[in-house]
């Protein structure tokens, strides 16, 4: 039955009753069984019925299990109770548990919930992973699985996959998209934006006024009737746009038919704010469909990396439904596929973790308590510099050194220990994390070829990309989900061993870059920026690869050479460099950036894009000299945007700042602008919860600022609190050069503009003298508190007449 | 976020906190000369994180000197080269 690794099975054998070849598009609990859409290569949508009896596994004594059998029968559950054996993942062994078969899959959450509350002390397992997930499992099928459907009287006989969720160009089903927004600008209607209702669909559109609500409903009444699409894409649908369409057929008494399902009411789920990685996030409220997804673009997860085509990978691959992937994190994904392998190895998926972190001595904890190697770098303006990034490391490490919750600290052999802490990591059977991960890997290195394979005008390269964002996205959170504790086969143990093999493997590629002459500027995790004189092009550093890739068995690759790097100092202390706040040119031309303004989500979009467009200017600049040469020109653009900007010419939309509303309006002391925003917006009507982004312009005078949903046309900005966001993110850019605040100051405030040649930059000889950060041998790192406070010198010395005079 | 121990950069910052007092009471130029001292341990927290040792302090002061003395070396080669520049264009430089 199991046809989720792989090749394709058989077409299934003839039979009397009619098959029907089509993508599995939705499956929900039903009755006794499961209500499973699929769509013909038509784009015709077939509803089926299938019985399905899902079942949770319970372990205790004897007798406890006894109680919990009399009780169900008391209360004459739709139940099949009976022991059989099942394999615990530690233990490595079949155990004897109660199966509990519920007979109507819709009732088996409530069902479990009174089991769980009768007796809150037995193990439960397989009780929570999701109906449609269990299903597709249980038959062998995925989401948008390609299959063939036998079946009689619109019941299931037999369903069987036709491809697997490792095809790498598999076809998807002929979708119809319904697409829904409010007219004008896209603003959150939730906080006040109206406008008429936009729809389309088939390449027209369809506007409905918004005063005519009732002519409206029957208009998307009738739309959805006529031309049934298959998947209603919206922007706010989720928080606005089908609870109000909701309360509007409530109102006239109108049904409005957006499930295709008529036996079934929307599903709604209500907006929380939870904590993640040290930080408040607000997750919307939900509005799902049955027989038809409902995906609301302003309320998906990474919707812009990776889009739809990277959520239809992800369902494919974790079995989870479309709606759901389009909602959730990535993390939710990887959780899933573990779900699925340990449901085909007969394993027990808990379903609530006992597996505590062990005891360790002060000293154990020491060594082991530790993340990736983060280093400082050289700071200052370098040239040809080549990344070395190790490919997918932490998931990469996973598989090659076969790292688990189950197999780190195993007793079951000698296993091999791992380096610094000395735990055994089993080696005689695969762990379920490398046994998941091991073929998304595998897929991910297929889509990397066929990407580079494939033409620009290749309509299937950008499907490919966004598929690849998604493997990278559901590789990332694996790590983190090994170490999380409520991760179904999270063990804090399995994630300090990865990082203790991530530290080991970038020593050893150190070790391996220095003895090949080359220095190392920087190490981050799973990268390395290393430079040696005459080492320029690609072919100069493919000997150290495959040298690295042979010692550490680790995929490692060249995302380029660099033109030139600028790695920054510390805004907070000069002198002290930050390991993820730079900017440089790829010989190509291509810039890369981490940690400056320009990827900053709160960053106005004017502000960015001056800094990207300046940077584009430096990118022409070839080494060192080529940037120094290209300051005048980019300064020259700095002086033009800032000329619109004193002139109030930007439109407001382009200065928006973004903030993450980290409490309750009602709780902020401090009277900072995001409490004044909360309030305007609080007064206006609109409820905030902690997690929620504001979207606001800084206004001169005591407000200072504006909620961006209750700003009508174009108002006065505050030209002073942009000149300083402004002249920030220049600095950030010429920093590297010995340009600070009060030169650029000079430059662009100046009555004089930019009017050096270059040699009033700070001169070659000055760079990288500060006494303590210089390197043992020469340097050629630009940025130094010297240089700068020697260049301040030059320009005082330089202003003095120039200002008496005046 | 879910670590038992404080980061390499919380324990530096303790330390730097607990040399308060002894800076406050150094001379200006002593205090520059300190501050200077730090920020070049600072340099250094990766590999003092990896050293894992009991004693962080310890792996500070060793940082501090390994920037000193890259200092010195750096220092020593300008000033031989400056020597043979200084002693004519005789001889080439050993």
């Amino acid at each position: 039955m199991t046809v989720l690794s792989g090749r394709p099975l058989a077409i299934p054998s003839p039979s009397r009753n009619p098959t029907l070849y089509g993508w599995l598009f939705d499956a929900y609990p039903s009755g006794s069984g499961m209500a499973v859409w699929l769509i013909d290569a038509d784009g015709q949508a077939h509803m089926f019925h299938d019985d399905f009896t899902p079942a949770f596994y319970v372990r205790g004594p004897r007798q406890d299990l006894h109680d919990l059998c009399q009780m169900l029968r008391a209360r004459r559950a739709p139940v099949e109770l009976d022991r059989t054996e099942r394999i615990d993942l530690f233990l490595d062994r079949p155990l004897e548990v109660l199966r509990v078969g519920v007979r109507s899959p819709g009732l088996l959450t409530r069902l479990f919930r009174q089991v769980a509350d009768f007796n809150p002390y037995l193990t439960y397992y397989d009780a929570d992973i999701p109906l449609p997930q269990r299903y597709a499992l249980a038959r062998g099928i995925f989401p948008l699985a390609h299959c063939a459907v036998e079946h009689e009287a619109g019941r299931i006989r037999h369903i069987q996959a036709l491809d697997t969720p490792w095809e790498v160009d598999y076809q998807l089903p002929p979708l119809r998209v319904m697409a829904m927004r409010l007219g004008g600008e896209l603003r959150n209607p939730a906080r006040g934006h109206r406008g008429d209702l936009l729809v389309q669909i088939d390449g027209e559109e369809y506007p409905f006024k918004r005063e005519h609500s009732r002519q409206l409903l029957l208009g998307v009444r009738h739309l959805l009737e006529r031309l049934d699409p298959d998947v209603l894409v919206t922007a706010y649908g989720d928080s606005y746009l089908l609870p109000r369409l909701l309360e509007l057929s409530r109102h006239h008494g109108i049904p409005l038919p957006l499930n295709r399902d008529l036996d079934q009411a929307i599903a709604h789920k209500p907006a929380h704010s939870y904590f993640s990685y040290g930080r408040i996030v607000f997750s919307d409220e939900q509005h799902l469909l049955f027989g038809r997804w409902h995906v609301d673009r302003q309320n998906a997860f990474l919707g812009d990396d990776y889009g739809l085509d990277g959520a239809l990978e992800i369902a494919r691959l974790s079995g989870l439904p479309v709606q759901t992937v389009a909602r959730v994190s990535t993390g939710t994904g990887i959780s899933a596929m573990q779900v699925a392998t340990a449901w085909r190895r007969g394993v027990l998926v808990p379903w609530q973790k006992r597996q505590p972190e062990s005891l360790k001595t002060g000293l154990d904890l020491l060594a082991a308590d530790k993340g990736g190697l983060v280093y400082a770098p050289l700071m200052g303006l370098h040239e040809h510099v080549a990344e070395l990034d190790f490919t997918a490391m932490y998931p990469s490490i996973m598989v090659h050194f076969n790292l688990s919750p189950e197999t780190v600290g195993a007793k079951c052999c000698e296993g091999v220990p791992v380096p610094e802490l000395g735990t055994p990591v089993c080696s005689h059977r695969q762990g379920l994390v490398p046994e998941t991960l091991a073929p998304l890997l595998e897929k991910r290195n297929q889509y990397k070829a066929r990407i580079r394979e494939l033409s620009e005008d290749d309509p299937r390269k950008e499907i490919f990309r966004r598929r690849y964002s998604a493997h990278k996205w559901l590789l990332v959170t694996c790590f983190g989900y090994l170490g999380y504790k409520n991760a179904r086969f999270g063990r804090i143990e399995a994630h300090e061993a990865v990082t203790a093999y991530g530290r080991e493997v970038l020593l050893r590629a150190k070790e391996m870059v220095e003895a090949r002459g080359f220095r190392v500027l920087h190490l981050y995790v799973d990268g390395l920026w290393i430079d040696k004189p005459g080492a320029h092009q690609r072919p100069d550093y493919e000997a150290l690869l495959e040298e690295i890739r042979t010692q550490t068995g680790l995929q490692i690759g060249l995302e380029g050479v660099y033109r030139w790097l600028a790695f920054l100092p510390s805004r907070v202390e000069a002198r002290v460099p930050v390991a993820n706040r730079y900017f440089g040119t790829f010989e190509d031309g291509s810039i890369k950036v981490r940690g400056i303004e320009a990827r900053r989500h709160d960053t106005p979009t004017f502000v960015r894009e001056t800094q990207l467009g300046m940077l584009e200017i430096l990118a022409k600049g070839q080494g060192v000299a080529g940037f120094r040469s290209a300051v005048p020109s980019a300064i020259n653009y700095a002086a033009r945007q800032l000329q619109r900007l004193r002139a109030g010419q930007v439109p407001v939309r382009d200065l928006l700042v973004t903030h993450r509303l980290s409490r309750r309006p009602d709780e902020y002391i401090a009277r900072t602008v995001a409490a004044r925003v909360a309030q305007e917006l609080t007064l206006a009507g609109v409820s905030l919860s902690p997690g929620e982004r504001l979207r606001f312009l800084l206004v001169p005078g005591p407000e200072k600022a504006r909620a961006w949903e209750l700003i009508k046309g174009e108002i006065p900005y505050d030209r002073q609190a942009y000149l300083q966001l402004f002249l920030r993110a220049i600095e950030s850019l010429l920093a590297p050069v010995g340009v600070d605040r009060a030169t650029l100051e000079t430059w662009l405030l100046g009555e004089m503009s930019y009017w050096g040649p270059v040699g009033l930059l700070p001169p070659q000889g000055t760079d990288g003298r500060w006494p303590l950060l210089a390197n043992a041998r020469p340097v050629r790192a630009e940025y130094s508190l010297l240089a700068t406070s020697a260049f301040r010198e030059l320009q005082r010395e330089r202003f003095a007449p120039t200002r008496q005079a005046a | 976020m879910g670590r038992t121990l404080p980061s390499i950069t919380q324990t530096f910052l303790q330390e730097q906190q607990s040399l308060a007092r002894f800076r406050r009471a150094l001379r200006l130029e002593d205090q520059r000369a300190l501050d200077d001292l730090l920020a070049a341990s600072r340099h250094h927290l990766a590999e003092a994180a990896y050293a894992s040792h009991l004693l962080p302090f310890e792996i500070m002061l060793l940082a501090m000197l390994v920037e000193e003395h890259k200092q010195v070396i750096r220092l020593r080669d300008e000033l031989e080269t400056l020597r043979w520049e200084g002693h004519g264009q005789e001889g080439s430089k050993p």
